[in-house]
């Protein structure tokens, strides 16, 4: 671990550090590099004529204004919302906020495949609410579908970036402040909190921009079926379906334009926003709270976030389960009809297998990751690791289709088809995850502490095991659980890179829907999902435990609520 | 309850309470015109929460709040805070980091409907005044602790508000700028003649700035009165502990004949200034001395413990046959720790009846001597 540069001027990156420094450059390097400049080569192999031949293609157009037209609406949709639930979440007298704010974030845990599949049990045909009251959206394999469950996939993550973002921006102080100047509810929330909150907006936004270009579950489960494509699903048919050897460099060539358009969304967007974003903390007391007045109108709107959850999550993910348990389509879901053949018929081995294989795979990565990201934060602290800590995070950004392609491209000569391969995909998309959360932590450690601990007798080693290890518990264990989740979800990549024998669950389950087996993939993603709550909800009452271990104990916290 | 001289503010019954746990509790206080009022209390006894209430941060949760002849709180429906004649200073400044110094003076000028020109001209007048004109674009991270409170106070004065609320404005400055900073709240004040209410946990800003003086323990309201009575006459150890350093005794008490009080510590009864709650038990009384109270030279025997020189004056810390006495002599130190001397006393204060729950922390042992704050 690295030293106050003080003490060892001489040696400026020390020489456990720089084994430490080669083996991460080598992953890197291994990860990413290699990968995408392969991707690069293939595609530009092909010369001018795969590129003309791709742009000419029938249906590209249609399925790359599909994939724009969806990445533009979606941030549209989903900052507003996260940003109003943060704003009205945050206020202490919220009636149910604890609830809301567990079920407004709920999503996280829903892969968006489940979702979307949760959304047509629902509200599709022959869905739970067209068996009760005959109503159903049409409209839902479309488009409009596909946006809608992107949105709600969406929401809980610009809601939590709204959150963090009010606690170190906008201190609900200023807004008092405001307030006692004159300013009416809504004049504050315009000329106070908003401006404060607008670099993370803006994040937001290009982060939802992204992520929605890359999507591929969502656009798969609602969209392929009436014949809706975008860049994803048609980079998808063209590798699992296309025989003739042209689709493979046409697939090569989506995939380098997706990465360029990420890039050219992404590079402009992080040289802008990465100064604006670091706190701009003046001095504020720990004990701000908001307004405290009653009022009928947060009532009502604790109401809509109410609403919202329950029409977007809660019954979603009833129809599903009620669809697992249901004897056959067409039957009412009531306890006589109840089975658990579905469950069966769902669990035989190939799938228990699937389930071995992500499990397997989940957690290596989140061990290896939150090592890794430890290990990339440390570095970082040196002006050469901050290098490696960009190039991770821009590996983030590379869409998962095209970081599964240039994978492909590398290394399927000899780990083509074997779960190693898919473990390297992780490995490599979800880096930067571990990496920033830990880093963020290591960031916020005051230099202090450690000199304290110093000049308390600790050495080195110890001063890490007594001050930094628990400050940074809360970090690592979040670090885990955010790949743990990640690599349970993701289907992008995995469903370029399987074979028979190596299939993960999310693979299973998006085989299982476009077979058709309602009963079987309703089962399967309830299991996904149980399987998901059950490693997480320890994890997080963990998680809350070592964080508040730091916290403000409660007598105190009471003191200075007083004092406020 | 319509007031008939109208008060600038009036609290009747005030509770205010977080999660059920009451901050501020049956609070009664008023406010007059012109007058400047301090609110002291050690942190954590609601001056604050009083504040943001009197503001409309906070609602109460029973009781009323008037401002000028206007109910503006009930337990049941509260004006909002922009509705309220009020200018509140923030301890902790709460200045917006996105605006600069004029453009945060501008702000309430701006909701009282004045164009960005004229708001801008009139915030820059403001500035000007409190000497911080020349920093006007500048936002608050460019801004020292001291000129950030003033950014902060020039905000409250645009609203030229019927009453100020400063809430420990100068908890987080240093000593020379504390001082700066009171005299020109002072002068801004009584050049506005709008009543102000200073919330400050500082005996010696409280005793320097206030009209009167309103004494609050765990949010209740013990004593409001004058700065010299608040000194003089406490009610309660709670409360002189509050304005300032104190010794308590037990002492045997009586009315002296020609006036002033009979004290007995056990040397034989001095006649001293004084009074207090005469009808307490006379032979077991609690006796209240502050440090100025006492001299070294007079008819009583003690010994130094601790001797401290503090430039205009220097403390004794005495051990005498009733217990620790906390005594600030003139000049440098005359006497040695360990040695012996002679003491005396000039004013006492009897205590009314006893309070159970501060006795126990203050106590009889050297703890009942509170230095200096």
């Amino acid at each position: 671990m690295a030293e106050p540069a003080i003490t060892h001027r001489a040696r400026i990156v020390p020489r456990g550090e720089q084994a430490l420094a080669a083996v991460t450059v080598l992953a890197i390097v291994g990860l990413v590099v290699v990968p995408l400049t392969r991707l690069t080569w293939v595609a530009v192999g092909g010369g001018g004529s795969s590129i003309m031949r791709v742009l000419r293609a029938p249906g590209f157009g249609t399925a790359a204004a599909h994939s724009l037209e969806l990445a533009v609406l979606v941030p549209l949709l989903a900052v507003p919302l996260g940003t109003g639930i943060a704003l009205l979440l945050r206020r202490p007298d919220v009636p149910g906020r604890g609830g809301l704010r567990v079920l407004v974030v709920l999503p996280l845990l829903i892969p968006q495949f489940v979702l979307g599949y949760s959304w047509t049990q629902a509200y599709g045909r022959a869905g739970f609410t067209d068996d009760l009251v005959g109503v159903r959206w049409t409209g839902l394999n479309g488009p409009a579908g596909i946006v809608v469950v992107l949105v709600v996939d969406a929401a809980p993550i610009c809601y939590l970036l709204n959150t963090v973002g009010l606690a170190t921006r906008a201190q609900p102080q200023l807004e008092l402040a405001a307030r006692a100047s004159g300013a009416t509810g809504w004049t504050a929330l315009r000329t106070v909190t908003l401006p404060l909150l607008r670099p993370v907006l803006a994040a937001e936004f290009v982060l939802t921009f992204v992520a929605t270009l890359e999507s591929f579950a969502a656009p798969q489960v609602l969209g392929t079926p009436v014949g809706y494509s975008t860049v994803t699903t048609r980079l998808y048919t063209d590798l699992a379906f296309g025989s003739d050897p042209n689709s493979f460099r046409d697939a090569v060539t989506l995939a380098l334009g997706l990465v360029l358009v990420a890039a050219v969304i992404l590079v402009p967007a992080d040289l802008v926003l990465a100064p604006r974003l670091g706190s701009r903390r003046t001095r504020q007391s720990p004990g701000g709270t908001a307004l405290r007045r009653r009022s009928a109108g947060t009532a009502i709107m604790a109401g809509l976030v109410g609403a919202y959850a329950a029409f977007a999550v809660l019954l979603p993910t009833i129809a599903l389960v009620a669809a697992a348990l249901t004897r056959a389509i067409g039957l009412a879901p009531t306890p006589s009809n109840w089975t658990f053949d579905n469950f069966r018929a769902a669990l035989d081995a190939p799938t228990r297998s699937a389930f071995a294989h992500s499990l397997q795979l989940a957690v290596l990565a989140a061990f290896a990751l939150t090592l890794l990201g430890a290990v990339l934060a440390a570095l970082e602290r040196h002006r050469p690791g901050r290098l490696l800590g960009t190039v991770a995070m821009l590996s983030f950004a590379v869409p998962g289709s095209a970081l599964a392609v240039g994978l492909l491209i590398a290394y399927d000569r000899r780990l083509g088809g074997t779960l190693t391969l898919i473990l390297l995909a992780y490995l490599a998309k979800f880096w930067a995850l571990a990496h920033r959360t830990v880093s963020g932590a290591v960031d916020r450690l005051p230099a202090g502490e450690w000199q304290a601990a110093r000049t308390s007798g600790a050495g080195p080693i110890a001063a890490v095991r007594t001050v930094w290890l628990p400050a940074l518990a809360p970090a690592l264990i979040g670090a885990w659980l955010l790949v743990f989740v990640s690599a349970l979800h993701e289907v992008t990549m995995s469903s370029l890179l399987y074979s028979t024998g190596s299939e993960t669950i999310a693979v299973a389950v998006l085989n299982s829907q476009e077979l058709g087996s309602i009963g079987t993939t309703a089962a399967l993603s309830v299991t996904l999902t149980a399987v998901l709550l059950a490693v997480v909800a320890p994890a997080w009452l963990l998680l809350r435990l070592t964080a508040r271990r730091r916290d403000i104990p409660a007598a105190r916290r009471r003191e200075l609520a007083h004092a406020y | 309850m319509p007031t008939e001289t109208e008060e600038t503010m009036r609290c009747v019954g005030l509770q205010v309470s977080y999660g059920g746990v009451p901050a501020v509790d049956d609070l009664d206080l008023t406010v007059r015109p012109g007058e400047v009022l301090a609110v002291l209390g050690a942190s954590g006894s609601g001056k604050s929460t009083l504040l943001h209430a009197v503001a409309g941060l906070v609602q109460p949760s029973s009781g009323e709040i008037w401002l000028g002849g206007r109910l503006v709180a009930t337990a049941r429906r509260s004006t909002p805070p922009e509705r309220r004649d009020v200018g509140l200073v923030f301890q902790d400044f709460a200045l917006w980091p996105h605006l600069s110094a004029v453009d945060t003076v501008a702000y309430p000028l701006r909701r009282a409907g004045r164009n960005r020109h004229d708001a801008r001209t009139v915030a820059q007048r403001l500035l000007d005044q409190l000497d911080i004109g020349h920093l006007a674009e500048r936002r608050p991270a460019e801004l020292s602790g001291g000129q950030q409170q003033r950014v902060g106070l020039a905000r409250a004065l645009a609203r030229s508000p019927r009453l100020f609320l400063l809430d420990e404005p100068t908890a987080h400055l240093d000593t020379h700028l504390r001082a700066a900073f009171q005299s020109c709240v002072r002068d801004r004040q009584a050049a506005t003649g709008a009543a102000a209410v200073y919330a400050t946990h500082d005996a010696g800003e409280a005793l320097a700035l206030a009209d009167r003086v309103a004494l609050v323990v765990d949010g209740r309201l013990q004593q409001v009165a004058t700065p010299e009575v608040v000194y003089a006459e406490p009610v309660s150890v709670a409360t002189a502990v509050l304005t300032g350093s104190c010794t308590v005794l037990q002492a045997r008490v009586a009315v002296a004949p020609r006036g002033g009080l009979s004290v007995d510590l056990g040397d034989g009864p001095v006649i001293v200034d004084g009074g207090g709650s005469l009808e307490v038990d006379p032979v077991q009384a609690r006796v209240l001395l502050r440090p100025d109270w006492v001299s070294v030279d007079g008819p009583l025997r003690g010994r130094v413990t601790t001797c401290q020189f503090r430039g205009t004056h220097t403390d004794y810390l005495l051990d005498t046959g009733s217990g620790p006495v906390h005594v600030q002599a003139p000049g440098p130190p005359t006497h040695a720790v360990g040695q012996a001397l002679t003491w005396g006393i000039r004013r006492a204060w009897v205590l009314g009846v006893d309070e159970p729950d501060v006795r126990e922390a203050v106590g009889p042992q050297p703890s009942a001597v509170i230095a200096p704050g």
